[in-house]
Order: C-alpha cells, then structure tokens, then sequence
C-alpha cells in the first residue's frame, strides 16, 4: 500500500506540465470534433461512406463523401505491410542469427537511418525515381502480359498509383517493423535455440519453430506498422496521384486520409464545408491511430511481460 | 509437425540464399536513395556555390529556409525539451501510480500520433485565431513532436540508474528535487542529451505539422516569430509539386542538405549507442 506523503517542489512544478500534456491531447481531440461537427451534422454519415468531392461556392450544392481516401489509407497500408512484413522478418533473422559481428552492428545503423530519415527525403526519390521505375519495370510488364488478372487490370499511365504508395511506405515502414521483430527475436531464450538444434531441425525448420515463438511480437509489429503507414502523409500525397478512386485496381491513382488533408486542407477555406470535411477526416485518422497504436503497444508490453521470466 | 521431406537439404539452401536476398532487399533502398540525391543534389550545389546556402530563393539559394530549420528547431527545443524533462521525470518517479502509468502510455501514443493531425489543431488553435502563418505556430507543432522522445529517453535513462544512488542520496538528507537534480540527472546526463539530440532531429526533418503553421518564407531570413518562416523540408515540398525543372534542381540540392545534417547529427549519435528508439 502506498503511503501517503507530504507534496513536495517536485509535484508542485510537475504537476502542471503533466495536466498541461493530458489536456493538450484532450485539446486536440476536443478541437477535431468541434470543427468536424459541422459537416457530420450536415452530411451524416454518407460523408464517411460515399465517394464523392463536389466543391462549389454555394453551400446548398457542396456535397463530400470521404470514403475512397478511407479505403486508400486501407488499402496502402495493407499493401506496404504485405510487402514489409517478409522483407522485416527475413532481415531480422538474418541480423540476429547468421550476419558475422561486424556487419550486424552496420546493419543495424543502416536500418535506424532509414528509419529517422526525414519522409520528405523519401517523397522526393519516390516521385522522381521510384514511381519512374516501378512504372517502366514493374507496372507496364505485368499490364501488358497479366492485364487479365482483376486487380492488375488498369493501365498505369502517370505510375502514380495505390501500389506505388504501397511500395513506398513498405521501403519506409521496414526498417521500424523489422525493429521490434528484431527485439523479440534476440530476447527467445538461447535454450530454446539449442533445443529446436538438438532435435535435429535445419536452420529453415529451427527458424520457424523460433518465429512461431514470436508470433504475438510480429503481430504487434504488423499493427505498430500498420500504424505509421496510415499516418504518413509527406511522402505518400507525392506519389499516390491525389486522386478520388474508390477501387481495388493496383495501378489506379488514388488519396489517403493523410494526403487528402495535405492536398485540399490549403484552399479549403473558400468553401462552406470542406475544412470541416476535412477535419472530419482528421478525426477519423485519429480514431484510427489512436485504437491501432493502443491495441501494438499494448500487445508488444504484454509479450514482453510474459518473456521476461 | 514436420514429415520427412527428401529435400530438406535443398529447401535448407533455398532459406538461406532467401534470407540473404530480402536482407539486401531491405537495405538496398538506402543506398539507392544516398546516391540519387548525392547524385542529383550535388551538381546543383557545386553549380551555384555559397549563393545555394546563403542566397534568397530568387537568387537561387535556400539560406532562408535553412536559417528558418534552425530558428524552429530552436524555438521548439527551447520550449519542449525542459517540459520534457519534465514529463520524463514524472513518470519514473510515479511508476506505479495511475497519473505517472498514463503519462508514459500517453508519451508511446504520442511518438506514434500522424503528424499532419498535429499540424492541423495548431493551425486551429494558433493560425487562425492570429490570422497568419507563424514561427510561433511551427514551433508549437515541433514541440509537440519532439516532446514525446525527449521524455521517453529521460524516462529510460533514469530508470536505468541503480536504486542505491537514489537511496544514498535520501539518507544524506537531500530532498527529492534535489536528488532528481543533482544525483540522478547528471547521471543520467548521456541518455537524456541522445533523447534530446532524436527529438531535435525528427523536428528538424518533419514536414507534414509544417504544412499548415509555418507557411513558409523563401525571398528573405526570418525576423519575427510571429511572421510566417520557411523550413527545408518545406521548401521541398512545394518544390517538388512545381512543373519547373529549375526548381526542382534546387529541391534535390536542398534535399542534399537535408540529408548531410541528418547524417552527420545521426551517425555519430547512433554509433555510441546500443539502440535507438524511433
């Protein structure tokens, strides 16, 4: 049982700054829905479910449905963990397991850096060089011979596409995926290595049984990465062609919560409803970030519990 | 779990050469995107010489918005790290009470918050009500960003210093404040500074809560803070959306810059440690 004590200088001068951040975050929450009231109270709940962007000058005729930048944040963000979650899990075996001393350390550094890179680093070399190539190597092969196959079926003009933001949040999300599967990969006991060994499993078989293991960490991993991917704006709004498409099509262009926001957020005021629209988004990015971040960490502290005998 | 398959030896070579390949796959971005723009930036900064780090954006330079990254950099550590520290503090002193557990489940929400969402609530709650794009507003947004790390790293650091030096510390009768100072804090001095050091380089590198507070300010230095300022991250931004290959020159020579000060404030910083958190 906690006793009791005196307050000292100490909880008088923290205190605040405490009450100060809670109230801050509460601030926010409280700002994004007073602004999104608006256009919730006027469109209902068509503006999350309908696909439609009509700014006009007459507040009668503006009419907004935010349901393709709802399905892009989605759907890029599944496409980038489908990618990333190989790529993540091969990297951390590999860094854990068989890379020599040297370049384990190297390695490690040079996935981090990719992790702080500033996004807008990313967003440039992914509108200038990585939409270019995935276009001309990736996306034209694939429409000319598989355009027969649903989801491939659209012909890649501009390269500006779902896939290419997919692609791009997979290179970005990587590094901080394979971060956490990395931690939980070193933290198995060194006996449960030795015994999958001692059992006569391969490397292939003990790696399994070792990754079977983890599995709660890699979930929480999928879900923290899941987490950025839907946040990221800079980088994405740079190659996802801003465009409403409420489609499955790879190669079709199309907006994301984030981009959305980015993209339409500075002539908004002009019109009646759009910045609360937008504010709506904001508030539905919220939600989304706050119940997927709280659901990984949670789970990563709870594995990490049980781990630690 | 496993039948006997006659090609495990086969499926064993197949799972380490897949290993090796998705490894390089994983890094090899990295080294793509340090040559492209070294690559690209570095002509472009060869060409237009100091003008490029001293020139206004007419005379083809980025000075006022490198002046403008460190003016907000400043301004937001200047602010946040001392609340940080704050917050850091509380929440190891108060592990176990349900204000001190909150506040580091709050900090974890907040490293992993979207930004753009931040940058938008200033933009409601500074922009509009002083009818102006500001330092102020770009400040504000960055302290937001940069004061969850900060605690984070002054939270760990603390919690890793043993008990003993904080009992020794109450039985000469020092008071908690000043055992937190005196005792703890330089102790804890290297973890703190590293926090310190990541907050203020994902500040300087973010864009998206820019967007909507700084405005941006490219033809002159900044003199008001509260007077719209230019960052680089910015500037690239609205570079790169521009149809002219002129600008565009300048977005890669910018991105260059970029790049080098992260490296260089990053590498130095990450080689003295085991791990970073980010």
């Amino acid at each position: 049982m906690e006793v009791m004590r005196k307050l000292d200088v100490f909880d008088i001068v923290s205190f605040p700054v405490i009450l100060v951040i809670f109230l801050l975050f509460a601030g926010m929450l409280f700002v994004f829905f007073k602004n999104a009231l608006p256009a919730l109270e006027h469109f209902g709940i068509d503006l999350y479910i309908k696909n439609i962007w009509q700014a006009a000058s007459v507040p009668q005729k503006e009419v907004y449905g935010i349901a393709a930048a709802l399905w892009g944040s989605f759907y890029t963000s599944l496409i980038a963990i489908l990618i990333s979650l190989p790529i993540s899990a091969a990297f951390s075996v590999f860094i854990v397991d068989y890379a020599p001393r040297g370049l384990k350390n190297t390695l490690a550094i040079l996935s981090d850096v990719m992790a702080g890179l500033p996004t807008i680093i990313y967003g440039i070399w992914g509108a200038f060089i990585l939409v270019p190539f995935l276009r001309h190597w990736v996306m034209e092969p694939l429409y000319r011979y598989f355009s027969f196959i649903p989801f491939i079926h659209y012909p890649p003009v501009g390269g500006y596409s779902y896939f290419s933001a997919g692609v791009l949040l997979a290179i970005m999300i990587t590094p901080f995926v394979s971060a956490i599967i990395r931690e939980a990969y070193q933290m198995i006991p060194f006996t449960y290595r030795e015994a999958a060994y001692a059992v006569g499993a391969t490397k292939f078989e003990a790696t399994r049984i070792l990754l079977g293991y983890i599995k709660p960490a890699m979930v929480s991993g999928i879900i923290l990465g899941f987490g950025r991917a839907v946040g990221e704006t800079i980088a994405v709004s740079l190659v996802i062609g801003n465009t409403f498409n409420l489609t499955y099509k790879l190669f079709a262009p199309g907006y994301t919560i984030s981009s959305l926001i980015a993209n339409q957020f500075g002539n908004a005021f002009l019109y009646t409803y759009m910045t609360s629209t937008l504010f709506a988004a904001g508030l539905a990015l919220f939600a989304i970030g706050l119940t997927v971040n709280i659901i990984g960490i949670h789970m990563l502290r709870r594995w990490e519990k049980n781990v630690q005998v | 779990m496993f039948r006997f398959n006659p090609n495990r030896k086969a499926v064993e070579k197949g799972f380490l050469f897949t290993i090796g390949l998705l490894t390089v796959v994983a890094v090899l971005p990295l080294f793509y995107i340090l040559y492209t723009v070294t690559l690209k930036g570095l002509p472009v900064i060869l060409k237009r010489g100091t003008i490029f780090f001293t020139g206004t954006f007419s005379e083809g330079g980025i000075g006022p918005a490198i002046a403008g990254t460190f003016l907000l950099t400043f301004l937001s550590s200047l602010i946040g790290v001392p609340l940080a520290l704050m917050v850091g503090m509380y929440s190891y002193e108060n592990p176990r009470s349900v204000l001190g557990r909150w506040t580091k489940a709050l900090l974890e929400i907040m490293m992993e918050f979207p930004t753009i969402l931040v940058g938008i609530f200033v933009m409601a709650v500074l922009v509009i009500p002083m009818g102006t794009y500001s330092a102020m507003a770009g400040a504000f947004a960055l302290v937001i960003i940069l004061l969850p790390y900060v605690a984070v790293y002054t939270h760990e650091a603390m919690r890793g210093i043993p008990f003993t030096y904080k009992e020794a510390g109450y039985a000469l009768g020092l008071t908690r404040i000043k055992v937190l100072f005196r005792i703890l804090a330089p102790m804890a001095k290297r973890g703190v500074l590293t926090g310190v050091l990541i907050g203020i380089a994902k500040a300087a590198g973010e864009t998206a809560p820019l967007l909507f507070t700084a405005g941006g300010l490219y033809e002159s230095y900044p003199t008001s803070i509260t007077k719209p300022v230019g960052t680089i991250p910015l500037l690239i931004y609205q570079l790169i959306q521009s149809p002219s290959p002129q600008d565009h020159a300048t977005a890669w020579g910018a991105s260059l810059v970029l790049m080098v000060i992260f490296i260089a404030v990053f590498i130095p910083l990450r080689m003295s440690l085991k791990e970073v958190k980010l």
